[in-house]
């Protein structure tokens, strides 16, 4: 608890300080410390989520993390450190349940090293770039408090190994990433799927709006969660991007040697910018699994509505209708980066 | 309604002004499209050769910042701002920020790799052209 009210405490001085004009600070934006190349910032989120049928309600202060970056000459660095889960309360029937997890994770260390204009190396711990929902995967950044299925289904999120990515600029923009792990993770608590080897390839293309991407990869569980430790993932996705609305898409499949583990799992989503502070979303999400348990397809649409006083600051509320009513939520948060 | 005016009353002072991008006049970075200078700005590209860039920015008020994000980076200011915020989560910072023309143009001449804009009246021999635009 005192962490939480410190956290807040330190979001509100900073708030504070966002409109007093010979602040340097703005909110979302970190803080230099001293003249050292280091920034320091965080971001922090808090849900509520009830399932109408099943009258099952769940409150959680689900993030809260801690960025330090910074870059001198070609070479740069990113730490994140976080609380997933801080606090989980759920209750239904009368029975409630509290878990606290308050062990500090690594989500991300990493360092890059820019070898020309092109070429980039990275090391460390990173969000695997897969898609565009995972490159910003954070509640405060993405335009619905949840996530969609497909971006914890197909591939892992984080891989621990080096990334090399070449960037060609014309009037449009291609990038390939090479990944590759061959090692366990610094830290898997966090982690989909719990690895010790991944490659992947991913192609980008960016021609003002729009941006097409395909990913195919390669990943190795340490445990046989899955019918097969060695799977394989392909994922297409797009994302059209102006100043009115947003849409973004992804459709991926996940297979091993014996046949289709996922054989497709996908979205469609759009966002509309009525202004810069109200964006209604609109979610269409689909999928088919041959390792889950219980339902193996869902259809299912999302409509969710955000309001951003200032655009690192997010108060969202969405609701869910599944094909399986019991499945039907509707899911509230707040979240905030600094 | 405001901001429409606002973008009106500036648009007719600046009306047929040019500016440039400019870097020192020894620099090793070539001539630059409007897609490359973009690229600079909002921190993609990184590096020419073997040079580190270094974009700087005019203060936000600056009418000549104004031209450049309307004209060269085609994004308003509340979508830079939420790209920013974005960025800070990937660990990467906006450009730095002058007050003005003078202190760029100071800034460039000591600082290899360091790009920023100005109106062409401002710039002399000491400097080198990348990239010019005219205000439509």
């Amino acid at each position: 608890m005192k962490i939480i009210l410190l956290f807040l405490l330190l979001i509100s001085f900073l708030f504070g300080q966002e409109d007093q004009q010979d602040s340097s600070y703005t909110l979302g934006s970190g803080k230099k410390v001293g003249s050292l190349p280091l920034y320091l910032g965080g971001y922090f989120s808090t849900d509520y989520r009830s399932t109408p049928e099943t009258q099952h309600n769940r409150f959680r202060v689900d993030d809260i993390a801690f960025l330090a970056y910074g870059s001198s000459n070609k070479f740069s660095y990113m730490s994140e450190l976080e609380y997933k889960e801080f606090y989980v309360k759920e209750w239904s029937d009368g029975n409630t349940s509290i878990q606290k997890h308050n062990k500090l994770r690594i989500e991300r260390l990493y360092l890059d090293y820019n070898y020309d204009e092109n070429l980039v190396l990275r090391v460390g711990k990173y969000n695997s770039p897969i898609g565009y929902w995972n490159l910003m995967p954070i509640n405060v950044l993405r335009a619905t408090t949840s996530s969609p299925l497909s971006s914890s289904m197909i591939y892992p999120k984080y891989t621990t190994g080096i990334d090399l990515s070449y960037l060609l600029f014309s009037d449009y923009e291609v990038k390939v990433d090479f990944l590759a792990q061959n090692n366990n993770d610094f830290d898997d608590a966090y982690n989909n799927f719990h690895i010790d080897k991944h490659y992947g390839v991913g192609v980008t293309y960016s021609k003002n709006d729009l941006s097409l991407k395909l990913n195919g990869g390669y990943f190795h569980t340490k445990k046989k969660v899955l019918p097969s430790d060695d799977i394989y993932y392909w994922l297409a996705s797009l994302k059209y991007d102006n100043d009115h609305f947003k849409i973004m898409g992804e459709l991926g499949t996940q297979f091993d040697k014996n046949g289709l583990l996922v054989p497709y799992s996908g979205y469609i989503q759009g966002m509309y910018r009525i202004t810069e502070q109200h964006l209604p979303v609109i979610r269409f999400e689909s999928y088919s699994s041959n390792v889950l348990l219980g339902r193996k397809k869902d259809q299912f649409v999302i409509l969710g509505y955000t309001y951003r006083p200032v655009f690192p600051m997010a108060f969202k509320a969405e609701y869910q209708l599944h094909e399986d009513n019991e499945k039907d939520k509707v899911l509230f948060s707040f979240s905030v980066m600094f | 309604m405001k901001k429409v005016l606002l973008l009106l009353f500036f648009s007719f002072f600046l009306y047929g002004q040019k500016f440039a991008v400019v870097t020192k006049v020894n620099s090793t970075i070539p001539s630059l499209s409007k897609a490359k200078v973009k690229m600079i700005f909002l921190k993609k590209q990184k590096m020419s050769g073997d040079t580190v860039l270094i974009p700087i920015n005019l203060s936000p008020s600056n009418k000549v910042r104004k031209s450049f994000e309307h004209t060269i980076l085609g994004m308003s200011r509340n979508r830079l701002k939420s790209f920013w915020t974005k960025e800070h989560y990937l660990g990467h910072r906006p450009p730095l920020t002058m007050k003005s023309f003078k202190s760029v143009l100071s800034f460039i001449k000591k600082i290899d790799g360091s790009i920023g804009y100005v109106p062409l009246s401002e710039v002399n021999k000491e400097f080198k052209i990348l990239y010019k635009w005219e205000e439509q």
